[in-house]
């Protein structure tokens, strides 16, 4: 369960405040994946880091499965996964001890992160590349190494960042299916994404950033009605025209 | 926190980051194959640059003059020769000519004289190897050494004075010559060289021939057959210690070099992989992340200089370059012994600055970009350090890598001063714990706050909210400043100052400025609450009614005047006891100085000592060690361990005295900080122990008053220690106080555990 109340973040750049994020509020019931949409520049990383604890609001908290973010940091990072585009794995580590290492640093206990990994290599098939150098491993394979990593301390609460960005169909099919585990498995997802299409597919909910604000929130139907258009990028081109518009 | 220490776990994230280190190819590349490579080639030009423009010719070998000043001389020289050359052919003991050099000037004519020892004369000069012959010339008018001046000999060879000629194939020395050469000239050097390398051989051949007959003679028994003393001129020494200064040089930027990769690539390679934000998102803590990293980079340098240390071993013993360099014992085991540490220490140093500076980058290129300024400008210093006339100086000793180069050259030519030495190694170590807490600050800060500008700034700009206590990492920065200024202070202080009471003045002085004002300062700056951080409160405690709270107050007094009164007696016998031991014996010149300070120290008022010398210590001690120091370490270690550490702390810096390095004052030292530490502790306030420091102090000072006599007289001292009686009154005293401390007091310490 991830509750966002009022979130508001301010950057300097060159000496002029940027508003990044503004009073932005939602929630993710567990079992649920929540769309955080918008185009570059909305605000949606700001608010996932603010989410992760990486990153200070300057108003408003985060409280994940009832601890607020800014009150017990290393509890609140135990609870969450992160799995973002940008993510690599090490070259010169095999899958297994990348995996492992990770268990270590959740301080999950090595007799659990050794059981969890044979389920999670049989799940995301990578089993016959467990010994494997990373660094010889294919995209593909690569991107089910870093789904099964951020699986490996069991978070209740997971945040994928762009995850299909730079996937051919088949991988981007992968996350699908992993989405469907998370959600199966009872865990709340906050996805962000400009792939409205995606989208579409896979959330239960969604929330419309636009320059930092929160601006149409809810379920497709909600979206429907409050917008008048049928599908997620109608309303996004309505959104950014209004921007240019003002 | 505590989970990333047990079980094992950080041990493997250790070796996570080690085998990232480890398995990269360009790693593996510094660590073995540059060593391999740049020592023989160093070893080359060095043999160049100390044999210099020795000309080859056609291939033959060079032909020496070596100048005798008696025939008899002559004769001794030439039997060793040939002694070198029957062992390079095959038993053939060929003959030599010496020749009476007749003018100073020039060749000129000479007067051969055929050495008796052989049959026939035949040839003019002795070849003892492939690149090497050596004649012999008895110089008529002026002394050798003005022959090797006008450049008539390349080295003049005497018998030594105390050389006892012994038959042969029996033990001890058969020759024993000194040699002189021209410093700096080529011919000169090379003939020097070549020569001692052809005495070399007898006296391995000497050895040799000795084990044969008596194969179980021990070592100190076959003395050499041929000892070499190379006096030359003044200058000459110098020469070795600035070639001496090389190694070390060559040494720590290869350690330097080794760590340099691993650096870059566990952080800004973190980066660039895209492995960051997933491993800083994880609830490891930073210092944790970044400890893991830096026993890697360590680890990683540690190896390269074992391997340095090794290849360098190898290239100046089999080319015997290093007792070129290094004099007679060469680079031997026990000086390789004695650098690693240093490299080791050096290696903890530098590799946490890496990490530091590397923990900033964003990239490999980038972070390149900032080490390779930061290598040139280390290397700059490290040139210093091979002049010929720097000595390792005490001030020398606080300036980060040319104090552990000197040390280095030092270990390296003899033995070097103990003080420096002491400085040298402590405030590495200090320096590398503070770069190690930046490292650990900025490690990770650019992923964590993407979109603002998160500078080296921010490690000095003022915290937002107040808080009770520094942090360990404030302290290990405060540390690392503070230590070479009042290294410094202290030193010049001691050369500058003249008279005693004025001394007492300053030092009362600096003590306050150093662990009063600037604490006060920096505290302030950093928004720490000086009434916790300095536990500036009551000690009587808030429960019970006015009374209750008056008396317990004033036992706890009391309980601090019986510690007074007997504490002292114990850290005098634990001095005793230390110094018996061997650890910093209190030599005699040093006794005699403390006499004639004692003398001149009766004539200053006792006010005056008392308040320099007892409060003002008392007071700005505390201040820094139980307030600043004890509270960095409050709720973050158990209370015993805080003792124990700022204790620790607290007699490191009482071993530097002005410019002397007081080490029986130690464990004494630490004894007293155990004790005002658990007054501290127990109290919550800082009063009672600037109570029993004064106290303590006090009485020393007051005791100074009287003479031996009177003191032997009083506390039955017998050879320097008191009488048994005394030294049990003084631990049932310690003992009582204590209790009475203990019962009087809860712990008030952890009350403000931030």
């Amino acid at each position: 369960m991830i509750v966002a109340t009022k979130l508001r973040k301010e950057f300097q750049v060159r000496g002029k405040a940027l508003v990044a994020v503004d009073r932005v509020s939602f929630q993710v019931g567990n079992g649920e994946v929540y769309g955080l949409l918008g185009p570059n520049g909305a605000g949606k990383t700001t608010t996932l880091r603010m989410v992760m604890g990486l990153v200070e609001p300057d108003e408003g908290y985060v409280e994940i499965g009832g601890i607020r973010t800014d009150v017990d940091r290393a509890q609140i990072r135990h609870q969450l996964g992160l799995i973002s585009t940008n993510d690599g794995v090490y070259p010169w580590l095999s899958v297994r001890e990348m995996l492992l290492y990770f268990a270590d640093l959740y301080a999950v206990d090595l007799d659990v992160a050794k059981t969890r990994l044979v389920e999670l290599a049989q799940l995301l098939d990578i089993e016959s590349i467990l010994d494997q150098r990373c660094s010889t491993l294919s995209t593909g394979q690569k991107q089910r190494v870093t789904l099964a990593r951020g699986l490996m301390h069991d978070p209740p609460v997971m945040l994928l960042d762009e995850p299909t960005r730079g996937l051919d169909v088949v991988g981007s099919q992968t996350v699908f299916r992993f989405i469907e585990i998370l959600r199966s498995r009872g865990k709340s997802v906050l996805l962000s994404t400009h792939r409205l299409d995606e989208a579409e597919r896979v959330c239960d909910r969604f929330g419309l950033l636009h320059h930092g604000t929160m601006r149409y929130e809810g379920t497709l139907d909600d979206l429907r009605a409050q917008t008048g258009r049928d599908h997620l990028v109608d309303m996004f081109i309505a959104l950014i025209r209004e921007g240019e518009g003002n | 926190m505590h989970e990333y220490f047990s079980g094992g776990r950080l041990f493997r994230l250790c070796l996570k980051e080690l085998r990232e280190s480890l398995r990269d190819r360009r790693t593996l590349v510094t660590l073995i194959l540059m060593p391999i490579l740049v020592y023989p080639l160093l070893s080359m030009a060095m043999q160049r640059l100390v044999i210099g423009v020795a000309p080859k010719g056609s291939g033959g070998p060079v032909e020496y003059i070596v100048g005798a000043a008696d025939e008899d001389g002559a004769r001794v020289l030439a039997s060793a020769l040939q002694d070198t050359a029957r062992a390079t052919n095959d038993g053939v003991r060929p003959s030599i000519q010496i020749r009476r050099q007749k003018a100073s000037g020039g060749g000129g004519e000479s007067v051969v004289l055929t050495d008796g020892a052989t049959q026939g004369v035949t040839s003019g000069s002795l070849q003892t190897n492939a690149d090497a012959a050596f004649s012999i010339v008895i110089p008529e008018r002026g002394t050798i050494q003005d022959a090797l001046r006008d450049g008539n000999v390349d080295l003049a060879v005497t018998r030594a004075s105390r050389e006892q000629a012994a038959p042969d194939g029996s033990l001890g020395l058969v020759y024993q010559f000194d040699m002189e050469f021209r410093e700096g000239d080529g011919r000169s050097e090379g003939a020097m060289l070549e020569f001692r390398k052809a005495m070399e051989l007898v006296n391995d051949m000497q050895s040799a021939r000795i084990r044969s007959i008596l194969p179980r003679v021990r070592g100190e028994v076959l003395a050499p057959a041929v000892r070499l003393v190379s006096n030359g001129t003044g200058q000459q020494r110098d020469v070795f210690a600035s070639l001496a200064g090389i190694l070390p040089l060559i040494l720590i930027l290869m350690t330097i070099t080794g760590a340099v990769y691993p650096a870059i690539d566990l952080t800004a390679g973190e980066r660039e992989r895209g492995t960051m934000e997933a491993m800083i998102a994880t609830p490891a803590p930073r210092f944790v992340l970044l400890l893991s990293k830096y026993v890697a980079v360590v680890t990683v340098a540690v190896l390269t200089a074992l391997a340095n240390l090794t290849a360098s071993w190898l290239t100046l013993s089999i080319g015997g370059l290093g007792r070129a360099l290094l004099g007679e014992r060469g680079l031997s085991l026990s000086v390789l012994v004695q650098i690693f540490p240093l490299l080791v220490i050096f290696a903890a140093f530098f590799s946490a600055i890496l990490l530091a500076m590397c923990s900033y980058a964003r990239s490999f290129k980038e972070a390149q970009a900032y080490l390779i300024p930061v290598m040139l400008i280390s290397m700059a210093p490290g040139l210093l350090t091979l002049m010929p006339n720097v000595e390792f100086s005490t001030l020398l000793g606080i300036v980060p890598l040319v104090n552990i180069l000197l040390l280095s050259r030092d270990i390296m030519t003899g033995s070097p001063a103990v003080l420096p030495a002491f400085a040298a190694v402590f405030s590495t170590l200090l320096y590398a714990g503070a770069a190690l807490v930046v490292a650990a600050r900025l490690f990770g800060a650019e992923s964590a706050t993407a979109g603002s500008q998160e500078t080296w700034g921010d490690l000095l700009r003022r915290p937002k909210l107040s808080r009770g206590a520094p942090d360990l990492g404030e302290l290990a920065i405060y540390f690392a400043l503070l230590f070479p200024v009042f290294f410094i202070v202290t030193n010049l202080l001691g050369g500058w100052v003249k008279g005693i009471e004025n001394r007492l003045w300053v030092n009362a002085g600096v003590l306050a400025l150093l662990f009063f004002v600037v604490p006060t300062v920096v505290a302030w700056y950093r928004r720490l609450r000086l009434r916790e951080t300095f536990l500036l409160r009551g000690w009587s405690g808030a429960s019970g009614s006015a009374t209750v709270q008056v008396a317990r107050g004033a036992g706890v007094l009391v309980g601090v005047v019986m510690l007074g009164l007997g504490l002292w007696v114990i850290a005098y016998e634990v001095l005793k006891l230390f110094s018996a031991i061997g650890i910093g014996p209190i030599d005699l010149e040093r006794t005699a100085e403390l006499e004639r300070a004692k003398l001149e120290f009766s004539a200053i008022s006792l006010w005056v000592v008392w308040f320099t010398s007892a409060l003002v210590p008392a007071f700005a001690e505390e201040y820094f060690f139980r307030g600043y120091v004890l509270s960095a370490f409050r709720g973050r270690v158990t209370r015993g361990r805080a003792i124990l550490f700022s204790s620790l702390i607290f007699g490191l810096f009482h071993v530097v005295s002005g410019s002397q390095l007081t080490l029986e004052r130690f464990m004494p030292t630490v004894l007293l900080g155990v004790f005002l530490g658990f007054l501290a502790v127990r109290t919550g306030s800082l009063w009672p122990g600037v109570f029993l420091h004064a106290i303590h102090n006090g009485l020393l000072f007051w005791l100074t008053r009287f003479s031996e006599g009177e003191l032997t007289q009083w506390f039955g001292r017998n050879n320097e220690h008191f009488s048994v009686a005394w030294i049990g009154a003084s631990l049932l005293m310690v003992g009582a106080g204590t209790m009475l401390v203990f019962y009087l007091t809860a712990n008030r310490f952890d009350e403000n555990t931030p």
